[in-house]
């Protein structure tokens, strides 16, 4: 029940009366522990395919189950829920809340889990905060902070809810390639320690060698699996 | 929760210049509309004052009596058992006077001018009449003061204890072209058709109070009873003075029915002041005596459209100017939610609800709304305070007649701050409502690639 589970999975975008096919017929499983790289040229449907199992969008036809839930079958409240339970996300331009400074950005979907003390929120967000080394920053607001700093916050938050998938759409495409590289040594350090399943988006060789899966797709189709 | 507030709050002080110039508009509007109800309710309890001392009780009980059918006299026989039948029915009457009610022609050398004239016993009336202020010289003689050799006397109010005596406005001095000490001739059309006629002494000459007192003057009642030939029994008005006006209606009902079981006729109710009813009376079939309750607004009713006027007015303007502050804040939320959609398509896909985004951007308009609201009622608080201090005059005869004082006077009332915080930040909350509503249904995946 742990994995992520896509059975022929199309999605078809349309602009007026053009329909887009961006997924034909995708199927794949995801494993817990994975961390798995989905390569593939521009528009070949990267992006989409991390937006049905991030629940952001609902395919147009085929299953994709999350946590046990068929994704299709859900409310929007649920869908919601679910993505705040089980899914971290990490966007390639950081996306935190530019008024919070890095404390309150990481606190924020914790308060969405209405159900955690005060303390468990506490231990939870500096636990992450260390491991992304921002200790010395927690004050600061995300325009004081480089790309890099940013990003690390940006996985902080996405972990701190101790989600069953992190979903990173190209996260180091904003970044230089020396900070780039330690964003993905950290995932990959957490991916071990926390055993937290990631799977990202990327356009960079260097770093599609580092994956321990990757699942190469071309015109919404995966051509190659390895 | 909390984080909410902290977001919403930041999110105003971080657009401090749009919130600021927003914020302000909103107290701006606040401030003039507080001032305007302010001046509206103290024109209102300035007439209430005036007309309560001059010319009405909070109720009265007047009447007429009709000898034959075509005369009409204002007047009440018989008034010693009707006295005790109102003190049994009113007792919790504050004060009754009794005045004798007479309308005709007051004559000087110079003029004449039809007027509603109180027969007053001045020595039951010093509460009501005696404080109001003597008119200055400059009131009522045209021309060049200084150069003016006819010595004044100094007039006085309780000169009206005196037979023979006449108290009248400035305005009406002015017409008549009369001081202080001149003799005019007041003139009555009495029950049997025949004009009696009395010379009287101008004893004081009071300050202009407004509309009201073109329909004012007061001569004693024992003038007024010889002008119209009146018995001692007789009186014109029981003038009843309650505690407050909000007691009116309960005790004019049961006056009314207490009248009535004790067989006195009513007249059917009628919204005008005594003077006003003399030709209809006059055309009516029946005879004999007839009491007529009325209250204080009905013997004020020709002074309603100006009050009317000032409603209005304060409507229009307030409506106006909250439908601009309430479209200013529409769009103040529709620019600021267009800057912020990838912020809350960002929330949203981190697992915030839609219920969630509408709270947040109510809670940032609330926040704006409430706050400006309120300095907007401070502000304007003080200004009514600054403006009572400062007791600003009016020297404006058209602005004295308007707003029934010599000098501006405004009346904060509780309820009307209320109604307006209420009113303004319910229409601004519920102006924000749409846009909010909007980005809340917004899909998190739209929202996050929205390009600014
Ligand atoms: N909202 C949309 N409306 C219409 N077509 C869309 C939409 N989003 C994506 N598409 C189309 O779907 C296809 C897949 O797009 P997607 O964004 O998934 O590609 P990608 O692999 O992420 O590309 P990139 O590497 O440039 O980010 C493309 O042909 C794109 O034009
Ligand atoms: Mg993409």
């Amino acid at each position: 029940m742990d994995n992520i589970q896509l059975s022929n999975v199309v999605k078809e975008y349309h602009l007026g009366k053009v329909t887009v096919p961006a997924l034909k017929n995708v199927s794949l499983s995801i494993d817990r522990g994975e961390f798995t790289v989905i390569a593939g040229p521009s528009g070949s449907g990267k992006t989409t395919l991390l937006n049905l199992i991030g629940c952001v969008d609902v395919a147009s036809s085929g299953d994709v189950v999350v946590g046990g839930s068929n994704t299709a079958q859900l409310t929007e409240r649920e869908l919601t829920d679910l993505r705040l339970h089980k899914i971290g996300f990490i966007f390639q331009s950081f996306n935190l809340i530019p008024v919070l400074n890095v404390y309150d950005n990481v606190e924020f979907p914790l308060l969405l889990m209405k159900d955690l003390s005060k303390e468990e929120r506490r231990s939870r967000v500096m636990h992450f905060i260390e491991k992304v080394g921002l200790q010395d920053h927690m004050k600061h607001r995300p325009n004081e902070l480089s790309g890099g700093q940013r990003q690390r916050v940006a996985i902080a938050r996405a972990l701190v809810t101790k989600p069953r998938i992190v979903l990173a759409d190209e996260p180091t495409a904003n970044l230089d390639s020396v900070t780039g590289q330690s964003i993905i040594d950290l995932m990959k350090e957490i991916n071990r320690s926390e055993q937290t399943t990631f799977l990202f988006s990327t356009h960079d060789d260097n770093v599609i060698r580092q994956a321990n899966r990757i699942i190469k797709l071309r015109d919404g189709v995966i051509v190659a699996e390895s | 929760m909390r984080q909410f507030f902290v977001i919403a709050f930041r999110n105003l002080t971080s657009h401090s210049g749009r919130s600021l110039v927003l914020g302000g508009a909103i107290a701006l509007v606040t401030t003039l509309v507080v001032v305007m109800l302010a001046l509206t309710a103290g024109i209102r309890n300035r007439m209430i004052e005036n007309a309560t001392a001059l010319s009405t009780g909070h109720l009265n009980v007047g009447g007429f009596l009709k000898i034959s059918q075509s005369s009409a006299a204002p007047v009440i026989n018989r008034a010693s058992k009707l006295r005790t039948l109102i003190a049994e029915t009113v007792p919790e009457a504050t004060l009754v006077v009794e005045r004798v009610r007479a309308y005709g022609k007051i004559i000087s050398d110079e003029n004449s001018i039809m007027v509603p004239m109180s027969g007053i016993d001045m020595a039951k009336e010093e509460t009501l009449l005696g404080g109001l202020a003597l008119a200055e010289r400059g009131d009522y003689i045209e021309g060049d003061l200084a150069s003016d050799a006819k010595p004044e006397l100094p007039g006085r109010m309780m000169d009206l204890a005196q037979q023979g005596s006449i108290v009248m406005f400035a305005s009406q001095a002015k017409k008549l072209k009369v001081r202080v000490g001149d003799t005019v001739t007041i003139s009555m059309p009495t029950y049997r058709n025949i004009y009696n006629t009395k010379d009287l002494r101008v004893a004081a000459i009071l300050k202009n109070l407004g509309l009201i007192s073109s329909f004012t003057t007061f001569i004693n009642h024992l003038d007024a009873r010889e002008v119209y030939d009146l018995d001692p029994d007789t009186t014109g008005v029981f003038q009843i003075y309650l505690k407050s006006i909000d007691q009116v209606s309960a005790v004019d009902d049961r006056l009314r029915k207490g009248l009535s079981a004790a067989s006195y006729a009513l007249m059917e109710k009628d919204a005008n002041p005594f003077w006003m009813k003399f030709e209809r009376v006059a055309g009516e079939s029946w005879s004999g005596q007839k009491l007529d309750v009325t209250d204080w607004q009905d013997e004020t009713s020709f002074l309603k459209w100006i009050l009317d006027i000032f409603n209005a007015l304060t409507v229009a303007l307030t409506a106006t100017l909250m439908f601009i502050v309430t479209v200013g804040l529409v769009n103040n939320m529709w620019m600021s939610i267009r800057e912020r959609t990838p912020e809350i398509g960002t929330m949203r896909a981190l697992g915030l609800q839609r219920r969630g985004v509408l709270v947040m951007f109510l809670i940032e308009s609330c926040l704006l709304a409430v706050m400006s609201v309120g300095a907007g009622i401070l502000i304007g608080s003080g200004i009514v305070g600054l403006l009572n201090l400062i007791d600003v005059q009016i020297s404006s005869e058209a602005f004295v007649m308007f707003l029934m004082s010599n000098s501006l006077w405004l009346d904060l009332q509780a309820s009307d701050l209320l109604i307006t915080f209420t009113t303004l930040s319910v229409l601004l909350i519920l102006g924000a409502f749409i846009p909010a509503y909007r980005a809340s249904k917004m899909k998190p995946i739209t929202a996050i690639n929205h390009v600014n």
